[in-house]
């Protein structure tokens, strides 16, 4: 079977600054493969890249087997690839509902149909008793969890979340780990996930890519990750590799 | 912790006092020419449809998309020119010129959509009234086709009838009102039907954030061009109503930056991104700007006895007080900006949500 993504060499300079330089891996459709790195290391112009926000530089990303080189965020959405925002997004004055129904408008025209759609992924992220609230008045706990649902509501294969568990407690990281594993085993959708929160990041990945300086320096399952002195040195330094 | 139910959610069903009430104000509507004679009365009326469609067609764009033009007096001319040249030079009655007035403004709405759909924010708002006033200036210089800064005059509108029937020969105001009427009542219908569509959905989603609803499957370009395309229609046909009911248009007067400032006033006065916001703003605006300039403040005072109009006082108060009426207008709108951020609708929201809680 094709993987569902395959990044082929993409770099992407602003300027004279590799933010990507030369970043290929592939991934298999319902894995989840965590994205980290220090910060800095060009994880979000990588996602910015494999969406459509920047067109890369050099390289080509191709999406079950097809070039997205050139497509507008909006198209690559309408394949099936979705991403969620590192800094929330909603859309401020529109209620919980309104917002989630803007992402499941990609597939229909009905908003009966729409609604319908938007409430089921409310209640996957737990959410459904906030429905008629104004998004801009959330806490960031559930701003966050309606980026996901939202972005669910597209119907993605493949989903890129951005540092979901960011600024968030204890509690509603695990909460959101839970709902990262729930739509694993529900088998439809793909993940790539950034995240800074190491011990979350080796709990949910199957397999990880580390990014540093824009390049790729390592890849493997998370086992092989930790025990990788290259990537020790890249996070705390030559003294403890 | 709030929860205030989103705008564009109504409950299922209508109250029947509601609908009862919205009836009840229709039928007042149209039977009104049936009991007020007065045709100053006519005028005033005829002023706030127009107000209400200008308003409501700016919302679309401006309300809903959140894409400020300041430039809708490009599409207000283009319906008013291209009618009454046609009239004129070609003695294409009105209607048939309000249709090609639609067309001209769509071709125009495309050309300045595929330019400034580009830009965001503050440049957006520069380049729509860089637009609309090249539109003014060559209105103002090509002579042959536009009659240049003398403007276009029509003594008559040409007799309205269906194969031999006379329906009307457009002597009084009132076949003008229910054509005001009936236009303004099209533009409120389809604000509704937006509002409650995909399309709105996706106007409003860009409204509050551009690249949260492109990432969301929503083409930017298209969805601002077809909004943009809807709101000139209407602009347009709101400026032919114009051309034919005042019967004199020149640049000045139909494609000037203040119609542009005029039409956005409306929707902020009233409240933006709402159904009725154009309505009420409309019943504020078209009132207050008619006292001023008719010095209802100077007639009020002298009615109070506070000054004699023989006086000193009063001379000064008749001479100057009509015309600073721009003024005392740009003051009162500052005012409504800075206490109602909302609007008028909004405030009244506001206030009433208060009482509900208190």
């Amino acid at each position: 079977m094709a993987p569902i993504l395959e990044i082929r060499n993409v770099s992407k300079f602003f300027g004279g600054l590799a933010a990507n330089s030369d970043v290929s891996f592939t991934m298999e459709a319902g894995m989840i493969m965590g994205l980290i790195g220090p910060n800095g290391a060009g994880k979000t112009t990588l996602f910015n890249c494999i969406t459509g926000y920047y067109p890369p530089s050099r390289g080509e990303v191709l999406f079950k087997g097809q070039s997205l080189n050139g497509l507008e965020p909006d198209k690559v959405c309408r394949l099936g690839m979705v991403r969620t925002w590192q800094k929330v997004r909603p859309l401020a004055k529109l209620s919980v509902l309104d917002n989630v129904m803007v992402g499941a408008l990609c597939r229909t025209s009905s908003l009966k149909v729409a609604r319908e759609i938007a409430m089921e992924q409310l209640r996957v992220v737990n959410m459904e008793n906030k429905a008629s609230f104004v998004a801009g008045g959330l806490p960031i706990g559930e701003r966050k969890k309606l980026e996901v649902a939202r972005a669910l509501a597209t119907q993605p294969e493949l989903l890129l979340l951005d540092e979901v568990m960011g600024g968030l407690n204890p509690a509603e990281s695990e909460e959101i780990i839970q709902l990262i594993l729930a739509i694993k085993k529900g088998g439809t959708v793909t993940q790539m996930v950034i995240e800074h929160d190491m011990k979350a990041i080796m709990r949910i990945s199957d397999r990880i890519v580390v990014l540093t300086s824009g390049e790729k320096l390592a890849e493997g399952t998370p086992e092989e990750i930790v025990n990788n002195p290259e990537v020790v040195r890249a996070y705390l330094g030559d003294f403890h590799a | 912790m709030k929860t205030i139910l989103s705008p564009l959610k109504n409950p299922a069903g209508v109250s029947p006092v509601t609908s009862a009430m919205a009836l009840a104000v229709l039928a007042a509507l149209f039977l009104f020419p049936s009991f007020v004679e007065s045709p100053y009365a006519l005028h005033i009326m005829i002023l706030l449809f127009l107000s209400t469609i200008q308003g409501e067609a700016w919302n679309i764009i401006g309300g809903y998309a959140g894409q400020y033009s300041v430039g809708h007096a490009a599409y207000f001319g283009a319906g008013a020119y291209t009618t009454m040249i046609l009239m004129q030079s070609r003695q294409i009655p009105p209607w048939y010129g309000m249709i090609a007035g639609i067309i001209v403004a769509l071709i125009v709405s495309l050309i300045i959509g595929a330019i400034c759909f580009r830009l965001r924010g503050p440049y957006f708002v520069l380049a729509s009234i860089a637009v609309a006033e090249i539109m003014r200036l060559a209105a103002m210089n090509l002579k042959e086709l536009t009659n240049g800064a003398e403007g276009i005059l029509t003594t008559e509108v040409p007799v309205f009838r269906i194969g031999e029937t006379v329906i009307t020969d457009f002597l009084t105001k009132v076949p003008f009102y229910y054509i005001g009427l009936t236009i303004a009542l099209l533009t409120i219908l389809a604000t509704w039907l937006v509002q409650h569509s995909k399309l709105g959905y996706y106007l409003q989603a860009i409204r509050e954030d551009q690249d949260a609803a492109n990432s969301l499957g929503i083409n930017l370009s298209i969805y601002k061009s077809t909004a943009l395309a809807i709101s000139a229609a209407f602009t347009s046909l709101a400026g032919s109503f114009y051309a034919i009911y005042i019967g004199f248009i020149d640049p000045p007067t139909v494609l000037a930056l203040d119609i542009s400032v005029q039409i956005v006033l409306i929707c902020i006065i009233g409240g933006i991104g709402t159904i009725w916001g154009p309505v009420v703003g409309s019943l504020v605006l078209v009132p207050l700007s008619e006292a001023l300039r008719s010095n209802l403040i100077a007639q009020v005072i002298f009615k109070a006895g506070l000054a004699s109009e023989e006086s000193g006082t009063g001379i000064f108060l008749k001479e100057h007080l009509a015309h600073a009426h721009a003024l005392i207008y740009g003051i009162l709108v500052v005012v409504v900006i800075l206490f109602m951020p909302d609007g008028v609708l909004g405030w009244v929201k506001k206030l009433s949500a208060g009482k509900g809680r208190g």
